[in-house]
């Protein structure tokens, strides 16, 4: 008889099931998914737990420009972009690709979304990206430096970047050193993944000619238990210009072993990636300030901790906009949520740019009409792109530590 | 032993059979693919309860098992052409052409059966936590071994699989076609399942979780039960990595996290351990619930939005407060007063006598 329970759950279940699907099938789709006449759903995945939670003020930080664009009176007098709301979907996808994939099916099947803006992660997007090109839903200005979503646009027309990729930046270094320091002998630490080698590719690339100056190549796993074998073996290749191709715990942990090494090479390179506050305050109080004072990274963004930029009318407003807008208790000297400020303000450029009745299509093109001065970006970059030129922000600056800021100095790289 | 009259156990059967087919009838795409993940699930979990719930090994590594399979259905559905396409340097040995995915799900069982069954060998000597902290290095070092054989397994990065298609030309959509091929094979190895441990190896297993000693001295040798459990249980995990690889269509390490191992048991410990029918429970619950968390409609609070897993972790606390024992005793629990009442005016005490 006790079956007869288990009979109850099933119907149960099927009664749970059939209301589900009823709220599911009630949806009527109108011409362009996500668009409505007072509404335009937007989406993305990022990791709001786990492992890369540091990265979760991106999305909160875009969530709260969003709300100052649906509040404030656009130049044709409307709120939102032209009139309609802007609604802001994200969820956590613990930096797990699986969950992504799952996630993005949910965003494009059921939350039926516009376009999917800014998923984080390189192995997140690629995971996500046969998906949506398939099913012909934009997958824009996502947040990874990899230098194949500007790249490999044949093949996936309907995925674009944003931010400068690592074969870029990478080439602003090697350009640097070949022509500052013409005999110097470098060591490049790298992470041995698609990361780390397309970083080494673009130092290279930059170094042109002058390729011969790498006197060491090591590579660590995000496994390694220690780097004190391949740091011994650099140091013992008597460099001097020591490039940090490294994700942010393994830089730390590089720097202080060095340190505990007694190699102190007089130049170090941190790429931009762990050229953040929190791992820069670690590895000052691991090895002192004296080792990474003046170590080189680049920068495409205004750093908001940067005294000189203290009374910046655009960072001033990010300020005050955070305050109203973003989270309760946001820091908003967390540079992560000025770069959701920043890729916010580009989306927003390009929903105006798909028109008055933006399409799938007609956002794509968009994309590839980029023309622009985003105002979170450093004075004198370009938002720039067209048909062959897929890589929205391609320019960067040199920026020099100085515990605890950066501070930039040179002219503005053209890394495409 | 409870009394179950088999007519009833066979309607309730049918009636799930039913149920199953006809989800897709009201399900919408989002849904369908949900419900195909609660297949892919049930089988892991099957496999789990079979290790823990019949034979009491407690494993914290079966998200690792299910990445072994996953990683063979995808190196075996690739082969060497698909894997130099993705960019890695795939080595001699393997396959030069891809197989088709529905041929690699047993496939890629079997590997990792034969794996299962090589780690248990030494392992199984180990007992109780000892065991649950072998399994748990499993867990923690798949990723790690992933990583290293990286012309195989395309290391971080990972490698996309192309997307699923309907085979032999069969007039269904993909979805749907992902579904029932998740659910088919649920169903075949719910039947597998279920012969193994109503008979003499269920009993075997059973008599060495109550109680090893007396398992010994009536010829049982847990040794090899033990082993025997090991396998089918990652057998089963490799099945269920196949088909979640084929619905994701890419792998890397980070898809079966240490985190997906201690989901898949605290879900086998909320269906009910020693349940082949409270499986169904933990599987709903391990894909509902996190999408649930991520944007709970009843609980609305902004709390939520900042920590989906904290959500998680609370509201498994109180069901497994509410049902120590599992989803499946809590039902079996709240029926009982039904079930004397129906009974007795059933068929009399003889019955019930019967059934306690």
């Amino acid at each position: 008889m006790l079956k007869r329970f288990w009979m109850l759950a099933v119907l149960a279940s099927i009664a749970a099931v059939a209301s589900l699907s009823a709220s599911a099938m009630t949806h009527v789709e109108s011409a362009t998914p996500g668009v409505t006449k007072g509404q335009i759903v937007i989406g993305g995945t990022f990791p709001l737990s786990g492992v890369a939670s540091l990265y979760a003020p991106i999305p909160r930080g875009m969530e709260a420009y969003f709300k100052y664009i649906n509040a404030r009176k656009g130049k044709d007098g409307k709120r939102g972009v032209g009139g309609r709301q802007i609604v802001w979907k994200y969820y956590d996808d613990t930096y797990n690709p699986a969950t992504a994939v799952q996630l993005h099916n949910k965003l494009v099947l059921e939350d039926k979304v516009f376009a999917v803006v800014g998923t984080l992660g390189t192995e997140d997007n690629q995971a996500v990206r046969p998906f949506l090109n398939q099913r012909k839903v934009p997958h824009i200005l996502v947040s990874t430096g990899a230098s194949f979503w500007g790249l490999q646009y044949k093949q996936f027309p309907w995925t674009i970047g944003w931010q400068p990729d690592y074969i870029a930046e990478g080439r602003t270094y090697g350009d640097w050193i070949a022509r500052n320091a013409p005999n110097a002998k470098i060591a490049v630490f790298l992470q041995n993944d698609d990361y780390g080698k397309d970083y080494l590719r673009g130092v290279k690339i930059g170094l042109g000619a002058k390729k011969n100056l790498i006197v060491s190549e090591q590579t660590y796993e995000l496994s390694d238990a220690s780097y004190a074998s391949q740091l011994a073996r650099q140091k013992a290749s008597g460099a001097d210009t020591w490039v940090l191709l490294t994700t942010p715990t393994p830089t730390v942990r590089a720097i202080a072993t060095a340190k505990a090494l007694n190699w102190k090479p007089s130049t170090i390179v941190i790429n931009s990636v762990s050229a953040i506050d929190n791992v820069m305050a670690a590895a000052v109080q691991r090895a002192g300030a004296d080792f990474v004072n003046g170590a080189i990274s680049t920068s495409y963004l205004k750093s908001v901790t940067d005294p000189k930029y203290a009374n910046d009318a655009v960072v001033k407003q990010y300020r005050t906009l955070l305050a109203r807008y973003g989270p309760q208790g946001a820091d908003a000297n967390n540079q992560f949520y000025y770069y959701g400020f920043a890729k916010a303000y580009d989306t927003v450029r390009l929903l105006t740019a798909a028109g008055k009745n933006p399409t799938r299509a007609s956002l794509m093109r968009a994309t590839q009409n980029m023309n622009w001065v985003n105002p979170y970006t450093l004075k004198g970059i370009k938002v720039k792109t067209s048909k062959s030129d897929r890589f929205p922000i391609s320019q960067i600056r040199l920026i020099r530590f100085t515990n605890p800021n950066w501070t930039e100095f040179g002219n503005l790289f053209k890394g495409r | 032993m409870r009394w179950v009259p088999v007519g009833l156990k066979a309607a309730v059967l049918a009636a799930a059979v039913a149920l199953i087919v006809l989800i897709p009838q009201w399900a919408g795409e989002f849904r369908l693919g949900q419900f195909t993940y609660v297949g892919i699930y049930f089988v892991a979990l099957l496999g789990l309860n079979i290790l823990t719930g019949y034979n009491g090994q407690i494993s914290l590594g079966h998200g690792a098992f299910m990445g072994i399979g996953a990683y063979a259905a995808a190196i075996l559905i690739l082969g060497r052409d698909g894997l130099s396409l993705a960019g890695t340097d795939p080595p001699g040995w393997l396959p030069e052409h891809g197989m088709r995915p529905i041929f690699v799900i047993p496939l890629a069982g079997l590997i990792t059966g034969l794996i299962g069954y090589l780690f248990g060998l030494p392992a199984l000597r180990l007992a109780g936590v000892s065991l649950a902290l072998a399994t748990f290095a499993v867990a923690v070092s798949l990723p790690l071994i992933a990583k290293h054989y990286e012309t195989v397994t395309g290391g971080g990065g990972g490698v996309s699989l192309p997307l699923p298609t309907t085979p032999f030309g069969w007039d269904i959509s993909t979805p749907h076609w992902l579904y029932y091929e998740a659910w088919t094979t649920a169903g075949i190895l719910f039947v597998v399942a279920w012969l193994l441990v109503r008979g003499r190896v269920g009993r075997a297993w059973r008599a060495i979780r109550d109680g090893e000693v007396a398992a010994v001295s009536s010829g049982v040798s847990p040794a090899a039960y033990k082993t025997l459990a090991f396998a089918v249980s990652s057998a089963f995990a490799g099945v269920a990595g196949a088909l979640f690889v084929i619905q994701v269509s890419y792998i890397n390490p980070d898809t079966f996290p240490i985190g997906l191992s201690i989901l898949l048991l605290a879900s086998a410990v909320v269906g009910g351990l020693g349940s082949l029918s409270g499986v169904i429970f933990g599987a709903l619950l391990l894909e509902f619930l996190p999408i649930y968390a991520q944007n709970p409609p009843v609980l609305d609070f902004s709390f939520s939005k900042q920590a989906p897993s904290v959500v998680f972790g609370v509201v498994l606390i109180l069901i497994v407060l509410a049902a120590p024992g599992g989803v499946a005793s809590l039902l079996r629990r709240g029926g009982r007063p039904v079930r004397l009442a129906l009974a007795r005016r059933g068929s009399g005490p003889s019955r019930l006598a019967k059934e306690e």
